[in-house]
């Protein structure tokens, strides 16, 4: 039995040509997949960042054959989008096999070869995809298996280390921040300077955890009030930001303009009608914040390069943090691989008893006959010969068990086939 | 036994303490988590002593400084448990539980005393009271200095725009349990100088005897007055309020045990 795995990533093709690739319903492909001889499992793993088919074969080269025709004639297609830079499909599939493959699904699981390493979405959508699979009837023990291993590795990774522990979008930075200052996010308010895109980003990621009002203040209140809709917020005019700083606990700006349209001053009056903490977020070019503001008392002002820096800074963590991850990776496929080559090892094992009995048993009867012994001497020969068999058997029966590589385990496996004449017909010595 | 169970409290917190450290450092919630657990045990331990203390034959005075230090340590940590059902501040066992095992260690070694102490109440009840008050009053205003040095501490990383650790707590609440126990501690105090005041009219006949523990004891309540009035009645908030409750504990620590020590 081979693990297969057939696809394409970030890291080899645009966004252009994976969404041409991606498979909303993976069920009927994957039913056809089963049905051909070559493959007797598959997995369809299709995410914004990659669309993959992991299958287990008896016949890899067939298998290799019909997971590319897959891509070429029944997904995609060859026909490339021009920002495929003139690159064809077969130079943006990827081939892995056996310990690769496994590998690569532990990782990918694991999060270690997302776009942004860590990130907490790829994990749910393994889980989508093997659900997928097995209701289409096309995942069967051993990928089930695979991808049993791929969540708990995924686990194992999440629980020690720190992959995805610290943030690294400017936007949950700005978030954790908040949460160095604030209890609870949701009984705070926000006052937002500015209704473009940035503003919108970012006042997302602080909605994730509930916020008590929002405020948006902008120069064209029209567009403030376009925003204030969508969020539940109230709309204003950039002359009433000195009466909302007082009333708000987090200040989000990003707006036009060459003078700061937050000075210092402005904050040092509002502060003396509040008592609580103040979070002021900059993230407009050229600043919109007086930088004065954050030697106040109870203020804490980071503009964009401070936010952005501290999410580089936490990405950089995250990337040392995949050196410990591919470890986990690595042990984990390993107790895989040995379970699959302990699997393949069944078969032998039970013609190798099979072969072992045939011949005690042949041997047993030719020595009766010429012996001419009673049934409880018979009783004792066969007791005694049967006892000889498994203790001879015993050694080799377990290290073909055993917990071996794939590579090794194959060979290991070859040897005993041949030492044993386990493929050869039975002659006449045997019968 | 007595001695066996306050080792047992001052194990456990070294032990919460540390745990409460790596969990800093190595940003483990488990070993955060196991830190409150094990300041928890200590804490039974703790007041399993206290009970078996003062259930023996001839229990030592809670006027004594090794008693009245183990009750402060209780007390503190009693108040940091119950806190921490409120807010996520694990981070303050690192300050408190290393400082409550000086206290709970200090008692080990010196408690229970010998037969020829007398009687706690031989001569009437306001000295235990005025122990409990004041003890309650300092413990609570120790952990408004804890909080305060935290705050300190979250306060300059956020201001620099450094990395700040994810399981310190947030700013938010290191000054609400500065308020609160500013607060408390300070009403408790008030009541401890009061019944302090009773004790030494009960055994003198006048309410002022002029002892350095009497006057310095009034200074430092004198300092609270002053920090109370200017966190509520000026707003002090933030920084400035930190600054106050550690300066203020340190003054205080100095007026009660710090003179008694001396003297």
């Amino acid at each position: 039995m081979r693990v297969l795995l057939v696809g394409l990533s970030h890291r080899t093709a645009p966004l252009e040509v994976r969404e041409r690739f991606a498979v909303a319903e993976p069920g009927p492909l994957l039913q056809k997949l089963v049905a051909t001889d070559e493959i007797d499992e598959a997995v369809l793993v299709s995410t914004c960042n990659r669309v993959e088919v992991v299958v287990l074969t008896r016949r890899l080269d067939a298998a290799r054959l019909r997971l590319r025709s897959v891509f070429r004639h029944e997904l995609g297609g060859d026909d490339l989008p021009a920002s495929a830079g003139g690159r064809r499909l077969e130079e943006m599939l990827y081939e892995l096999h056996d310990a690769g493959a496994m590998t690569h699904v532990l990782r990918v699981a694991s999060s270690i070869d997302s776009m942004v390493v860590g990130e907490p979405q790829i994990l749910g959508q393994m889980k989508d995809a093997y659900h997928a699979a097995r209701e289409a009837g096309a995942c069967g023990a051993i990928l089930t298996r695979l991808f049993h291993c791929a969540f708990a590795t995924a686990r194992r990774v999440r629980r020690e280390t720190k992959i995805a522990q610290r943030p690294v979008s400017v936007a949950r930075v700005a978030v954790g921040l908040a949460r160095q200052i604030f209890e609870d996010l949701s009984q705070k308010s926000v006052l937002l300077v500015g209704a473009g895109e940035m503003i919108e980003i970012a006042l997302e990621a602080l909605h994730q955890d509930g916020l008590a009002a929002v405020r948006v203040a902008n120069r064209t209140r029209a567009h403030a009030m376009e925003l204030a809709e969508r969020f539940d917020a109230t709309a204003h005019g950039l002359d009433e930001i000195p009466a909302l700083l007082a009333r708000s606990d987090m200040v989000l700006s990003c707006i036009g303009g060459d003078t700061p349209v937050i000075t210092a001053a402005l904050v040092r009056t509002a502060l003396r009608e509040r008592s609580t903490p103040l979070f002021v977020i900059d993230i407009g070019v050229p600043r919109n914040v007086d930088p004065a503001v954050n030697d106040l008392d109870g203020v804490y002002l980071y503009d964009l390069d401070d936010l952005t820096e501290a999410a580089a800074s936490n990405a950089e963590e995250r990337r040392r943090e995949t050196i410990r991850a591919e470890a986990i990776v690595l042990e984990e496929q390993q107790r895989f691989d040995g379970w699959l080559a302990a699997l393949g090892a069944v078969p032998t094992i039970r013609d190798l008893k099979g072969r072992a009995e045939q011949i005690r048993a042949a041997e047993v009867e030719k020595a009766v006959g010429r012996l001419g012994l009673d049934p409880a001497q018979r009783d004792g020969v066969d007791a005694l010969t049967r006892a000889i068999v498994n203790k001879l058997l015993h050694a080799p029966v377990s290290r073909l068990r055993g917990q071996a590589d794939r590579e090794e385990g194959f060979a290991r496996l070859e040897v005993v086939r041949a030492l044993f004449g386990l493929d050869d017909r039975p002659t006449d010595d045997d019968e | 036994m007595t001695t066996e169970l306050l080792l047992v409290a001052a194990g456990l917190y070294l032990a919460a303490g540390l745990a409460s450290w790596m969990g800093i450092a190595l940003e483990s919630a488990r070993s955060l988590r196991a830190a409150v657990v094990m300041l928890a045990a200590g804490a039974a331990a703790h007041a399993g002593a206290f009970v078996g203390l003062h259930l023996a034959p001839r229990p030592p005075p809670l006027t004594d400084l090794p008693a009245a230090v183990s009750l402060m340590a209780l007390i503190a940590v009693l108040f940091v448990l119950v806190l921490l059902r409120r807010a996520r501040l694990a981070a303050l066992v690192a300050l408190v539980a290393p400082a409550s095992f000086v206290g709970t260690f200090f008692a080990a070694l010196r408690l229970p005393h010998s037969e020829a102490v007398p009687l706690v109440g031989a001569a009437s009840s306001w000295p235990h009271l005025h122990i409990l008050l004041a003890s309650t009053g300092l413990a609570l205003l120790g952990v408004a200095g804890v909080a305060g040095c935290l705050f300190l501490v979250v306060d300059r990383g956020l201001k620099r725009h450094r990395r700040v650790r994810p399981r310190w707590p947030s700013l938010e609440a290191l000054d609400r349990v500065n308020r609160v126990a500013l607060t408390a501690g300070f009403l408790l105090l008030t009541l401890g100088v009061v019944t302090g005041v009773l004790w030494v009219e009960s055994e003198s006949d006048r309410i002022w005897t002029g002892t350095a523990h009497e006057t310095w004891s009034v200074l430092a309540w004198m300092v609270y007055a002053a920090l109370v009035t200017a966190r509520f009645a000026g707003r002090q908030r933030g920084r400035r309020a930190a600054v106050a409750a550690i300066a203020g504990f340190a003054f205080l620590f100095f007026a009660v045990i710090g003179v008694s020590l001396l003297a």
